[in-house]
């Protein structure tokens, strides 16, 4: 078996139907081996159903999906796979440790269940039980089920929805610390902060399709470049929106301000002039990478 | 597989709701039938046989409402995401329904002995055990059909329902040589009716009748084909 260079994931050409509605409307897509990737999308863009495929859960209408080479069914039975579902509740009547070993204790080579819960940074509540915990309590408790068996691939669907900022920011620890171990993470999120921050890759999902992959930098500049930030000086703003790379330009408070494909150009365009004064330069934010990748496509309803 | 029965077990009997109707119940029930107005012994052994019975079929049912509320909060879902076959899992909560059985049976079975004074040999005793144990698997899989197909709360109604009524048309609270005739005709077919006659026939010192055997057989086939049509149907959407 060709482990190391076959993908951990990988979907071609896949679609899911629900009725009329395109869940998944034609997928390709590659992740390797340790990567972090993350699936960014507005809920309904087909996130879950992405995920829900790739674990076996649900057949594919057309197309394929395969884990490590096998099928995604034969991957989980064979104990390469780790999941947190969404929409999962506590367990009731079982300890947390109860829960844990009992999940760990079905795969093949899983961690000590000591380690498991330190990993999730619930040690201090093996003994409780799983249904008097609070949200963000229950929800490492889900992640911990879901590294127990120290699978190679581990998926998470939309692990911080419902959780405050403290606690995100806890999960968030524990992921980056299984994450380091060379393990395969995907995670799905509406939050673009969180798939900058913790994602080596984000994966763009809107309307059952990928429409970017790539780091959160090449977003950004894919979907609007930067902020080229000038004092007037009461020079006209006329001239401005013709400058090289320059797509919009918009006044406030007798500053320009300057959106670019191409702020090198650009700058050196407003030095030719003798325009520079105050230059500031910034990134275009995710957010508005986001908006504007989303917005391409017309709206379908 | 052990594993999962263990923890099913262990889940089950920290239900307190499990713990009150399914154990306790059964016994206040048969020492209060059977210490209120009448004081017959052969009453109290088939009270005992026919309560323990009730507990039994009420343990078995509530196999069905765990599986209704661990599709309800996703527990089966999350199991097919381990490595654990979806069959195994299937069996292990019938096996699970076999063994939460046992304490009502065991339950009222030592309210008889102990307390009521019923006296039986002992391989009577182990002989109702077994085979009020063994009887109650149609149950498991009545119970099992109702938590594949209906929701928590209507798997909890169905249960209930088919619980009482068996219970009571079934001569398992009170002795069928009450009821009418037609009654009594129509409790023959029942698969509680028979069940408690299991014990009933040993507790009066002979086998089984082959009658008993035979209608709880049928029951039985009925309830496992239910049981599989459910699982069939509805384990897509776990």
């Amino acid at each position: 078996m060709t482990q190391g260079t076959e993908a951990a994931v990988a979907f071609r050409g896949t679609v899911k139907t629900f009725g009329a509605v395109r869940a998944v409307d034609g997928i390709d897509l590659d992740i390797a081996p340790g990567e972090t990737v993350a699936l960014l999308g507005r809920n309904g863009a087909g996130k879950s159903t992405t995920i829900s495929m790739l674990l076996g859960l649900n057949e594919p209408d057309a197309g394929t999906v395969r884990l490590f080479g096998a099928a995604p069914s034969d991957a989980v039975r064979a104990g390469r796979v780790g999941a947190m579902l969404q929409e999962a509740r506590a367990v009731p009547r079982v300890t947390v440790r109860e829960l844990v070993a009992f999940v760990a204790g079905r795969y093949p080579a899983p961690l000590p269940v000591t380690e498991a819960l330190e990993l999730a940074g619930i040690t201090e509540l093996a003994g409780r039980r799983v249904d008097r915990l609070s949200g963000g309590q229950t929800q490492r408790v889900r992640f911990a089920v879901a590294l127990a068996g120290n699978p190679a691939l581990i998926v998470l669907d939309e692990p911080t929805a419902a959780l405050d900022v403290a606690a995100r920011h806890a999960f968030w620890a524990s992921m980056r610390g299984y994450a380091r171990r060379g393990h395969t993470v995907l995670f799905s999120t509406h939050h673009l902060e969180e798939a900058d921050a913790f994602a080596d890759r984000i994966l763009v999902v809107d309307r059952g399709r990928i429409i970017a992959d790539g780091t959160g930098e090449q977003l950004r500049r894919a979907a609007g470049g930067s902020l080229v930030a000038v004092d007037l000086a009461g020079r006209d703003r006329e001239g401005l929106a013709l400058l090289p790379g320059v797509r919009s330009v918009e006044v406030r408070g007798g500053r320009a301000l300057l959106r670019t494909d191409d702020s090198d150009a650009t700058v050196i365009a407003l030095a030719e002039l003798g325009a520079i004064r105050g230059l500031e330069v910034a990134p275009a934010s995710l957010d508005d990478a986001f908006l504007a990748l989303t917005s391409r496509v017309p709206e379908a309803v | 597989m052990l594993d999962y029965i263990r923890l099913e077990v262990r889940r089950t009997l920290r239900d307190t709701g499990f713990v009150i109707g399914g154990i306790a119940m059964p016994v206040m029930m048969y020492l209060l039938f059977t210490n209120l107005g009448t004081d017959e012994s052969g009453w109290k052994t088939g009270a005992m046989v026919g309560m323990a019975a009730y507990g039994a079929v009420g343990s078995a049912l509530n196999t069905g409402g765990g599986v209704a509320e661990d599709r309800a909060i996703g527990w089966l879902r999350q199991l097919r995401v381990t490595p654990m076959p979806s069959h195994q899992v299937v069996l292990g909560r019938a096996l699970t329904g076999s063994v939460t059985v046992l304490p009502a049976i065991v339950a009222v079975l030592a309210a008889g002995g102990l307390v009521n004074g019923v006296r039986l040999a002992v391989w009577q005793w182990a002989a109702i055990a077994v085979l009020l144990w063994l009887g109650s698997v149609p149950f498991t899989l009545l119970g099992l059909g109702n938590g594949y197909r209906l929701t928590g709360q209507t798997t909890g109604v169905a249960n209930m329902v088919c619980n009482l009524g068996l219970a009571v048309i079934g001569g398992l609270w009170f002795p069928v040589t009450l009821f009418p005739g037609w009654l009594r005709t129509l409790s023959a077919y029942t698969p509680t009716g028979r069940f408690a006659q299991l014990g009933g026939s040993v507790a009066a010192g002979h086998a089984p009748t082959a009658g008993a055997v035979l209608v709880l057989g049928l029951w039985l086939l009925l309830f496992g084909s239910y049981a599989v049509l459910s699982y069939r149907r509805h384990a897509g959407n776990l």
